[in-house]
């Protein structure tokens, strides 16, 4: 069995594992652009030098070596031919395969704003090389504008802040992480930005940019008219899934990404997907489990997505510590929501029910043991039968544990 | 591999485990990494890694620190490699995990003692007056 795995992050890395795993003596070749294995989720402390390329790496040193895969690195997936069953690279060259994972992830999304076309001062926050770029950027630039609060643009904000630098930040939505957080636990952090001397500006879009005429952006037009000078743009405006390569390969595609089902696979019974490629839910946990749950079956070894409850993070910005799972902004016009806080000393907790059952939680400041709530959320377990505080909510009152292995389990 | 043994209908919620926990591993922060908790019903629930056959925490883990040791089977965290996002907090199905409440960068994971022998011989399963916690050899 020769199996070829594209991509070498979460769900690429993790599937080579699993496929070593359940069939020993296959052939495995791996296919990556990136010529390292690194985890995109710790950039930032690659930005302000806090780690190193090396401690980036989220795979065994030896990976190669260990799990004996032949990992064609720096090379590039430009087609597929499935009645050959062969994928093509850059240079033309041929590789086959009998079963096929695509883990290409995606890539930044640049929207369409006036006047941008053709600038040369303006990335996203995705790559290493993304990174390199934005490492040297200080040194000549002074104006920095991130579009896009979310997690990557903060994690861009706080990178730079790191390093002194101190950028301005533009958002459509009325406050940071809107996706994530609450107004009251994103205040924490527009607080704490706004101390350390962050411009931001929320509730407004990027109307146009200005280009001189050697083709670098000087100024940045927001659409309440705002003209912020900018030497350097940084666009964390959301993704998009890497299937350019796909689109004349007969596989399915949504307007999200490749499409797959909980087994990770596609139309084609010999290829499957994991990870952003589907463009459907883009957080680490995800990629990883899809990269596994297809490896498994992949090599014959029947397994399912059955937690799709992807619906959260955790997140640290200047020493600010942030959960946040599920529903946490409930409709103020719907009755059926119960919102319960507790907001004393800088821990700030929200808890939302309806009908006896968590759909969102936020908790800031202290997180401890928190990893009940979101099995009580994804498995919509009825919490009215807890007779404590919800928000000292725990694993007693659901304790089960099995009589063979001693490892705990849910019930419900 | 092993696995500590939880005989919930032994334990009276005594603490000895969890006191025996900090001093194993001299935290300066002296956070525990179990616990116990009490139930609606006031019953004690011993909460201890149970060091997974499917581990959350590792599929989680965006560095590797949180890892599965192919031959002991235990879970092992390297603190350095540890970038502190505290999504393994987040994925603990069993609320086990949480970070040292001095830096809050060390996340408090049971390493089954083996600071003391590499096989493992958990300081809380040797002090427990009630033999609620055993070290009991598992399939997985």
């Amino acid at each position: 069995m020769k199996y070829i795995v594209i991509g070498s992050s979460a769900a690429g890395v993790n599937a080579v594992r699993e496929l070593r795993k359940v069939d020993p003596s296959a052939q495995i070749v791996l296919i990556s652009k990136d010529r390292n294995i690194y985890s995109r989720c710790i950039l930032h402390q690659y930005l302000c030098g806090k780690r190193t390329i090396e401690r980036l790496n989220f795979a065994e040193q030896d990976f190669e070596t260990l799990y004996k895969v032949d990992w064609m690195k720096g090379r590039e997936v430009t087609g597929l031919d499935r009645a050959a069953k062969e994928v093509i690279l850059e240079n033309g060259e041929r590789v086959s395969y009998d079963k096929l994972l695509i883990a290409t992830g995606s890539h930044t999304f640049i929207p369409p704003i006036k006047g941008l076309a053709g600038a040369k001062n303006f990335i996203g926050f995705r790559n290493i090389d993304d990174i390199e770029v934005l490492k040297e950027v200080p040194k000549t630039c002074k104006n920095i504008v991130v579009l896009g609060s979310g997690l990557i643009g903060i994690d861009c904000t706080t990178g730079y802040l790191e390093m002194g630098v101190k950028v301005t930040l533009v958002d459509f939505a009325g406050w940071l992480l809107n996706r994530q957080l609450d107004k009251r636990a994103a205040q924490t952090y527009i607080d704490k930005f706004a101390e350390e001397g962050i411009d931001q500006h929320y509730g407004v879009g990027v109307s146009e940019v200005i280009q001189n005429e050697d083709g670098y952006i000087t100024n940045v037009i927001l659409t309440d008219g705002t003209d912020l000078t900018c030497d350097f743009f940084v666009i964390t405006a959301g993704v998009r899934s890497n299937i350019e390569f796909l689109q004349d390969s007969g596989l399915e595609l949504s307007k999200f990404g490749l499409v797959y089902d909980a087994t990770g696979r596609t139309n084609d019974p010999d290829i499957y997907g994991a990870g952003d490629v589907s463009g459907t839910s883009p957080i680490w946990p995800v990629a990883v489990k899809e990269g596994l749950i297809a490896a498994d079956n992949m090599a014959g070894k029947n397994a399912a997505m059955t937690d799709f409850f992807a619906s959260k993070s955790t997140m640290t910005f200047c020493g600010i510590h942030t959960m946040s799972l599920g529903n946490v902004t409930p409709p103020d016009d719907d009755p059926s929501f119960e919102v319960q806080t507790y907001d004393k000393n800088g821990v700030y907790k929200k808890i939302v029910t309806q009908d006896g059952v968590i759909v969102g939680a936020l908790l800031q400041g202290d997180l401890a043991y928190g990893g009940v709530l979101q099995q009580l959320i994804a498995r919509k377990i009825d919490v009215r039968r807890v007779k404590k505080p919800i928000f000292e909510v725990d694993y007693s009152d659901f304790f089960h544990i099995d009589d063979e292995n001693y490892q705990f389990y849910y019930d419900e | 591999m092993y696995r500590i043994k939880i005989d919930r209908s032994r334990c009276i919620g005594c603490l000895t485990c969890v006191t025996s926990c900090i001093v194993s591993h001299e935290t300066d922060s002296a956070d525990a990494r179990n616990r116990v908790v009490i139930d609606s019903q006031t019953r004690p629930a011993p909460i201890f890694c149970r060091h997974c056959d499917k581990p959350e925490c590792v599929f989680t883990c965006m560095t590797g620190a949180m890892h599965k040791n192919p031959e002991t089977g235990y879970v092992e965290y390297d603190k350095n490699q540890c970038a502190s996002c505290y999504m393994c907090i987040m994925s603990c199905p069993y609320g086990v995990l949480k970070y040292d409440s001095i830096r809050n960068k060390e996340i408090m994971k049971c390493n089954m003692c083996t600071h003391r022998d590499p096989k493992g011989n958990p300081m809380c399963v040797e002090k427990c007056p009630m033999h609620a916690i055993t070290l009991t050899e598992v399939e997985k």
